[in-house]
């Protein structure tokens, strides 16, 4: 036996050990140009990324050198581990909403109020987008992306059907029941993961309020609002305007092969189909999804805005800072809006794809509202259970009621906890 | 059985095997452009070399292929021989509470690698492991031990005794036994274990996507995977062409190594 | 006492005690130190709260509670049975069908083969094959439409049928490893038993089951073994291909411990699950293995 426990001794105190040695992080080594370690759950960006280090070095002399990560939750997962080790990152990506407030709230991303200062003074961005980066009134991170999420529909489907672009609601659905009539399903749905837009689309378009309110606790999933707007969801489905919810087909082919005419997606998704094939304004176009409440001043816009962050404990503090302000110039975000092909927050920036272009001028115009994406304003925990209930539905649209209630339970458990 | 009908079973039913590595095939030659998923068994156009070329310039794998090649062959190398001296140790030496000692072994593939990422990134960023070479050997060789230690114990215990017995008669040490005779008797299992640990240290994701950063160190299989995901990046066929490529070693490894198993190694002459 | 108990007398075993010692202590080391120690870790945060920043909160066993609580988590216990159930029945099964079927044939190498390269292709292309494969109007379903079927099942949608077929797709990979071990075993086989069951007139099954079956043991015992283990961990083809769902319909307990852990930074409660399932695969594991590693085969 005493042979069997000098092991497992010794495994104990090196993980009290490891226990004990937790808190890491580094000086800030100070210098202002090099070599930035930058971590991005958008791996499939390096590229646009590498490309980016022309112009970077050129304008600051500084180059990033890449790591990127493909599965979203273990890149969460290391990012909070690296905090406690000397691998704290001098620059990385993230998400806007709850996950940025934890860690704000722990103090481990750096301050970055004087770039936004400048950067809003400058009239490189709008005071809206600010909010989503404003803890007790200093700002923290800088966005790295913002991607408005609209309607893409494939134009030969929609010309040979007669359709225009529908601007009120009721177009929209005249156009579905056409398409359907025709025997094209008009919209994709997935039963994985990104089962969330449609259920956004109609709430937000109803009463910006209540999506605010489901954000907030203030409103319960199980409210009558919520469940007549999931009745309608439901008979859309059952009128078969959503694609197989069986289908693993990549939305961008589905879309180039007229499996469905139209897909609600971000705007980053030109990429996707430039990608498949299919060319901008040719192929296929986009329009902003009209309100469902045509009584609303103005049309609720759905944003998804990816922050870029600095660790406060990393050695390369400074340096991220640097990269972070140059980040936000119309040079910058003029050479990354050409690489990756998506809109620009900066206004004074050019945008090389005129569909990407005059979209960003269309949401930024007095008649739109723009609001959080439901996958950065609900609490992580409500949204997992959200998301599984949004595709339990699509996958076997019923009364609503039952998916509801799981959701609720869950947003109950969330809210006590956070009394 | 006659031959014929168990030649004839094989046949269609390795045929059958082979329908998805077929459409694999079929689906990582077509362009990008005109790729559509109706007519999925239908071959249309051959991309298949810029669709690698694609892949490669996407994930920048090039950069790792080396670095997996140093792993994938050291890493199951060390595993193979460690495990087999623990099989050694239990079975021939008679280690006392043998069977407990292997249940310890065993037990490091019982839970799953995910819970074991984040400590271990912890504990290599501390004493400089974290994205080094030797750090990768390491992990991915202990990773091989339990499966290598299992199959090598169970396959030592169809030496008869006697064989160690006599060997000992002859004045030989442990050492030498070992390296000897259980080692050369054992060639068939220890090339299998060692290709089926290569193979899976070739695809591993999780280590590496965890435990290294450049990309002179990242395995090629988490440089690949990169280039998927829904913000974007490559097209179907380009990603089918990638894990083609990224699989050619290792399906050429079993070739290679089919001899092995060709011949009836049977113990029956000890 | 151990299995390992011989009639031996003592004084042989221990003849042999610093060199067995001396032997095992690389293999003991390695996987104590890279594999077990962070494993310890885990068991430590399952017995806190904790959310991957600041610090772990001790909470006793509350988090074993709250997996129990949950009404899903039987849900994901009774799908990770399925898996192993499915494991042990289909490429178990056929593994062992094809290595007996390429024992001693002629050209039975070759034949072996388009087994054993699914296990060679990288899992990036095989997730990305199959689900084209098993997707609505995907390519299964356009090969039964050639055969004039054409109201097939949502292969990926309807529960416990998406479990079954990824079960299939998993044994699709597995079948040539396991055919591999059997002809290993087979192998090892003494020629002399054989050829005299042979003169005896034994023959096929009876073959099999007084010979064949009785010799193959020890490596049936790895192959089951490692079946139960990997089986019981199932995560990257139903990540991949499902992602658990629709709802929860599909999650294994791999599945929840990893959406727990982190996509909801419940550290805590993942790693209570993690646990849970580390303790139940070793219990299985030693149960299984003690029984069929010690009564014949004296070691």
């Amino acid at each position: 036996m005493r042979s069997r426990t000098i092991p497992l001794i010794a495994a104990a105190a090196a993980a009290s050990l490891l226990l004990a040695s937790c808190g890491g992080g580094n000086e800030d080594d100070g210098a202002t140009t090099g070599t930035l370690d930058f971590y991005t759950n958008k791996a499939a960006w390096e590229p646009d990324f590498d490309e980016l280090n022309a112009q970077s070095e050129g304008d600051v002399d500084i180059s990033l050198n890449t790591t990127g990560y493909s599965d979203a939750a273990q890149y969460d997962a290391f990012i909070k581990q690296s905090f406690r080790t000397d691998k704290s990152p001098g620059l990385f990506t993230w998400q806007t909403g709850p996950s940025l407030a934890e860690l704000v709230d722990e103090g481990l991303v750096a301050e970055t109020t004087d770039i936004w200062t400048k950067a809003v003074d400058e009239g490189w961005i709008g005071d809206d987008l600010k909010d989503a980066y404003t803890f007790d009134g200093k700002q923290y991170c800088v966005p790295m992306n913002v991607a408005y999420w609209v309607m893409y529909y494939n134009k030969h489907v929609f010309e040979e059907q007669g359709i225009a672009e529908p601007t009120t609601w009721a177009e929209l659905d005249a156009a579905a029941t056409r398409l359907s009539g025709a025997g094209i399903t008009p919209y994709y749905q997935t039963s994985t993961l990104f089962t969330f837009p449609w259920f956004q689309q109609l709430v937000a378009g109803t009463d910006p309020e209540l999506y605010n309110g489901l954000a907030t606790g203030e409103v319960k999933y199980t409210d009558p609002r919520i469940v007549a707007i999931m009745e309608t969801w439901r008979d859309q489905q059952e009128a078969g305007w959503f694609s197989d919810a069986g289908a693993t087909v990549d939305p961008a082919v589905g879309l180039k092969q007229g499996d469905f005419a139209m897909i609600n997606f971000g705007s980053f998704f030109n990429g996707s189909l430039d990608g498949a094939g299919m060319v901008s304004g040719e192929d296929y176009d986009m329009f902003v999804i009209p309100a469902v409440n045509p009584d609303l001043d103005k049309t609720p816009v759905a944003v998804e805005s990816g922050p870029l962050c600095v660790a406060e404990n990393s050695s390369q503090k400074t340096l991220g800072l640097e990269y972070s302000e140059w980040w936000m110039s119309p040079d910058a975000q003029t050479a990354w809006s050409a690489a990756r092909g998506d809109v620009a927050f900066n206004p004074k920036a050019t945008v090389a794809d005129p569909m990407l272009e005059e979209l960003g001028t269309t949401v930024a115009g007095d008649e739109y509202e723009r609001y959080d994406r439901y996958y950065e304003a609900t609490p992580t925990p409500i949204l997992t259970v959200a998301l599984e209930q949004f595709g339990a539905f699509i996958a076997n649209p019923g009364d609503p009621l039952p998916f509801l209630e799981t959701i609720q339970a869950e947003a109950d458990d969330y809210w006590a906890d956070q009394g | 059985m006659s031959r014929i009908i168990r030649t004839t079973v094989l046949a269609v039913l390795g045929a059958l095997w082979l329908l998805p590595v077929y459409l694999l095939l079929v689906n990582a030659a077509k362009s990008p452009e005109s790729f559509t998923t109706k007519e999925s068994w239908i071959p249309t156009d051959f991309s298949l070399l810029d669709n690698i070329a694609e892949a490669v310039r996407l994930s920048g794998l090039a950069e790792s292929a080396a670095s997996t090649l140093l792993y994938a062959v050291v890493a199951p190398a060390i595993a193979v021989v460690v495990g087999a001296a623990a099989g050694f140790a239990i079975v021939a030496l008679r280690l006392r509470h043998g069977f407990a000692w292997f249940v310890v072994i065993f037990g490091g593939t019982v839970f799953p690698l995910q819970m074991i990422l984040l400590p271990l990134f912890d504990a290599y960023s501390r004493v400089g492991l974290f994205d080094s070479r030797p750090g990768m050997i390491v992990v991915y060789t202990a990773i091989s031990i339990p499966f290598s230690a299992f199959v090598m114990r169970n396959f030592f215990t169809g030496i008869a005794h006697n064989v160690f017995e006599a060997a000992v008669l002859d004045g030989a040490s442990t050492w030498r036994i070992f390296a000897r005779v259980y080692l050369p008797m054992a060639s068939s299992a220890l090339v299998a274990v060692f290709i089926l640990q290569a193979t899976f240290i070739w695809n591993d994701f999780l280590l590496g996507l965890v435990l290294s950063q450049s990309d002179t160190v990242r395995p090629i299989v988490t440089s690949l995977a990169g280039m998927q995901s829904t913000y974007g990046g490559a097209q179907m066929s380009t990603v089918l062409a990638g894990g083609l490529l990224v699989s050619l070693p290792t399906v050429v490894l079993f070739l290679f190594t089919q001899k092995f198993f060709a011949r009836g190694l049977a113990l029956g002459q000890y | 006492m151990t299995s390992d108990q011989t009639p031996n007398p003592r004084r042989a075993k221990d003849q042999y005690r610093w060199s067995a010692a001396g032997f095992i202590a690389p293999g003991v080391l390695l996987v104590a130190v890279l594999l077990y120690l962070p494993l310890l870790w885990t068991t430590f945060l399952s017995l806190t709260e904790y959310n991957g920043l600041g610090d772990p909160e001790w909470v006793g066993f509350a988090n074993y509670v709250e997996m129990l609580d949950d009404p899903e988590f039987i849900g994901s216990v009774l799908n990770t049975l399925l898996w192993v159930a499915g494991t042990l029945l289909v490429p178990v099964g056929i593994g062992l069908g094809v290595a007996l079927l390429t024992w001693n044939l002629k050209g039975g190498t070759w034949l072996r083969l388009p087994f054993l390269i699914p296990y060679a292709l990288s899992g990036i292309g095989v997730g990305v094959i199959w689900s084209f494969i098993l997707s609505g109007d995907g390519a299964l379903d356009q090969a039964l439409a050639a055969f004039g079927i054409a109201d097939t099942p949502r292969w990926l949608v309807d529960a416990p049928l998406n479990t079954v077929v990824m079960i299939l797709a998993t044994a699709w990979q597995g079948v040539g490893v396991n055919a591999l071990l059997f002809t290993i075993g087979l192998q090892s086989i003494p020629k002399e038993p054989l050829e005299a069951a042979r003169v005896d007139g034994a023959n096929g099954l009876r073959l099999f089951t007084s010979i064949l079956w009785p010799m193959l043991r020890p490596l049936t015992a790895v192959v089951v073994g490692l079946s139960i283990v990997a089986s019981l961990k199932t995560f990257d083809i139903v990540q991949g291909m499902t992602k658990g769902g629709p709802g929860r319909a599909s999650e294994t307990l791999a599945l929840t411990m990893y959406k727990e852990t982190f996509v909801n930074s419940e550290y805590g409660l993942g790693s209570a699950i993690a646990v849970f399932l580390t303790v139940v695969t070793l219990a299985a594991s030693i149960l299984y293995l003690r029984q069929q590693l010690s009564s014949k085969h004296g070691v």
